[in-house]
């Protein structure tokens, strides 16, 4: 049995002490109700449990996080886990701006869609993205994996150093250095595990389509300047 | 920062309480511009009226302004009805001449009378503070039809007055609205072109040119739809900004999405805001809102 904490009539202050105490009280789940999509709620969880947050929540929800367990029953706004360090967020709605951005591992789950820059400057952890995401996803990663089952928008995977990405849908454009490889068999045993994991749900619908699934990294060409790629220079900056 | 908001009513008669939805939007955004809130209504009246809202003056500057503009009016058209809340006078003709010439007959009156809404459906109320404060003078929660919009304004490059607020009728279409939450950075640009075609700009207020571009589009043969995409293109700078017809709802969102602007959709509502706290302060737990994406436009039109 979660213990419970109502948002109507409270400070975000006081909703996230009342998270807060709930945990250091050795509750393992919290139940937060009537959210309101309101911002700041979730942020700097640092022992293992589970908040969950019935309705949708406004910016920077679960960011700064290190091991705890935080699930969303609706949408969120920008800069969704922003820094985490390590945990588990999960989005049944769709998320906005910004989403897992600069996150240095754990794991972010969006059911539904991303909008644009999901995933920049991840440094480590797993974004996992059950729909379409958008504009500049993935820009200037340096570690980590995204999957998106969709779609992606424009200059995807900009800019990158060692993050790996596997999208399931359309690229429409990708970024500056961003190349397409082989999807290997550990790839598609990677990809299985992951969807099984965190989309269980959708594993029947995207078991046959893994092998098409394409990989997207860094071609490396920016990673050191070389004078004789001027080309390539002149169109990044 | 500035916060917008749209509501349609997709089943209604023309009686849906929109003054009182778009509020109960805007209430949970004023905290993202205290300098000057507003809305455009949208009545659902189909009698062919025109209803005009008219800024009387600034500062209490106005008396007699209304006896001498209702008389000039009275030449071009037949008055149905007339009343004055604060600074505002608000006259419903019949009138099917030109729009341009009817205001510019108002707005002769003095630089500070200005046209701030025409059309047969749309009705404007904006003014200097909180949306709070909409609702204590000019009662728009009581105000019924199918479809509306909103704005919080926080200034950051133009003056905080009753002109400079928004929502921004486009002067001369009639029942053409915008809201708009960014800069326009080739807004001098702009400006300068419209101008040498003859078109008059009420404020130094970036948001005014969108409002002007659309009206130029529509009136060269595009659709909503259409002259929203073709903005992806002819602005320049971050923006998500909502615009309104008589029967239809739309917005555009800039191609680096620099601008929030969330929105949902069920089978008898669409509603649309800058947080998705706005939204869940008139439909809480109405769910499936999702952020629109970089170049993204949707425009719904009235059953």
């Amino acid at each position: 049995m979660a213990a419970e904490l109502d948002c109507t009539g409270k400070s975000i202050r006081e909703i996230n002490t009342g998270i807060k105490e709930h945990i250091a009280n050795g509750e393992k789940e919290v139940l937060v109700r009537n959210p309101g999509a309101r911002h700041n709620l979730g942020v700097a969880l640092l022992q293992p449990s589970t908040v969950t947050f019935d309705g949708s929540v406004g910016y920077f929800c679960g960011g700064l996080m290190d091991g705890a367990t935080v699930e969303i029953n609706g949408s969120t706004g920008w800069g969704l886990a922003e820094s985490m360090l390590s945990g588990t967020v999960i989005v049944h709605g769709s998320a906005g701006n910004g989403a897992a951005a600069t996150i240095r591992g754990g794991t972010v789950v969006i059911h539904k869609h991303a909008a644009a820059r999901a995933g920049v400057a991840m440094k480590g952890g797993l974004l996992l993205i059950g729909g379409n995401c958008g504009y500049m996803a993935g820009f200037m990663g340096q570690r980590g994996t995204i999957v998106v089952c969709g779609d992606v928008g424009e200059a995807f995977a900009d800019s990158m150093y060692e993050t790996v990405c596997y999208v399931g849908g359309k690229v429409e454009d990708l970024g500056n250095d961003a190349v397409i490889e082989e999807v290997g068999a550990e790839d598609i045993a990677f990809l299985e595990a992951t969807i099984a994991e965190h989309l269980p749900d959708r594993l029947a619908e995207l078991k046959p389509r893994l092998a098409d699934f394409k990989k997207i990294e860094s071609g490396r060409r920016l990673w050191n300047f070389d004078k004789t790629d001027w080309d390539v220079w002149q169109q990044v900056v | 920062m500035c916060g917008i908001i749209g509501f349609l009513d997709k089943k209604t008669d023309g009686t849906s309480p929109v003054g009182n939805t778009v509020l109960t939007m805007l209430n949970a955004l004023a905290c993202r511009g205290p300098d000057s809130a507003g809305v455009a209504l949208y009545t659902g009246l189909t009698n062919g009226h025109t209803v005009l809202r008219v800024k009387l003056g600034e500062n209490g500057e106005f008396a007699g302004r209304r006896e001498s503009i209702t008389e000039r009016v009275e030449n071009l058209g037949e008055i149905l009805s007339a009343s004055t809340t604060e600074e505002y006078l608000r006259l419903e003709l019949d009138y099917q001449g030109e729009p341009k010439e009817l205001s510019a007959l108002i707005e002769s009156e003095a630089d500070t009378v200005e046209v701030v809404s025409m059309g047969s459906a749309l009705e404007i109320v904006k003014q200097v503070g909180s949306p709070e404060n909409l609702e204590e003078t000019h009662g728009v929660s009581r105000i019924t039809g199918t479809h509306g919009i909103g704005h919080t304004r926080l200034s950051t490059e133009s003056k905080v007055d009753l002109s400079h607020s928004q929502p921004f009728w486009a002067h001369g279409m009639p029942d053409l609205a915008v809201v708009h939450n960014g800069h326009i950075t080739n807004y001098h640009k702009l400006r300068m072109l419209y101008e040498q075609h003859g078109v008059r700009f009420y404020t130094d207020n970036d948001s005014e040119v969108i409002g002007v571009y659309l009206a130029d589009r529509l009136s060269q043969g595009m659709s909503l739809q259409e002259a929203l995409t073709a903005s992806l293109d002819d602005l320049d700078g971050s923006f998500s900004y909502l615009a309104a017809t008589r029967n239809e709802l739309g917005f555009a969102k800039d191609r680096f999405a620099l601008k929030p602007l969330l929105f949902t959709e069920t089978d008898e509502t669409v509603v649309v805001a800058t947080e998705e706290i706005a939204i869940e302060n008139a439909f809480p737990g109405i769910g499936g809102v999702r952020e629109a994406q970089a170049k993204e436009v949707q425009v719904w039109r009235l059953n």
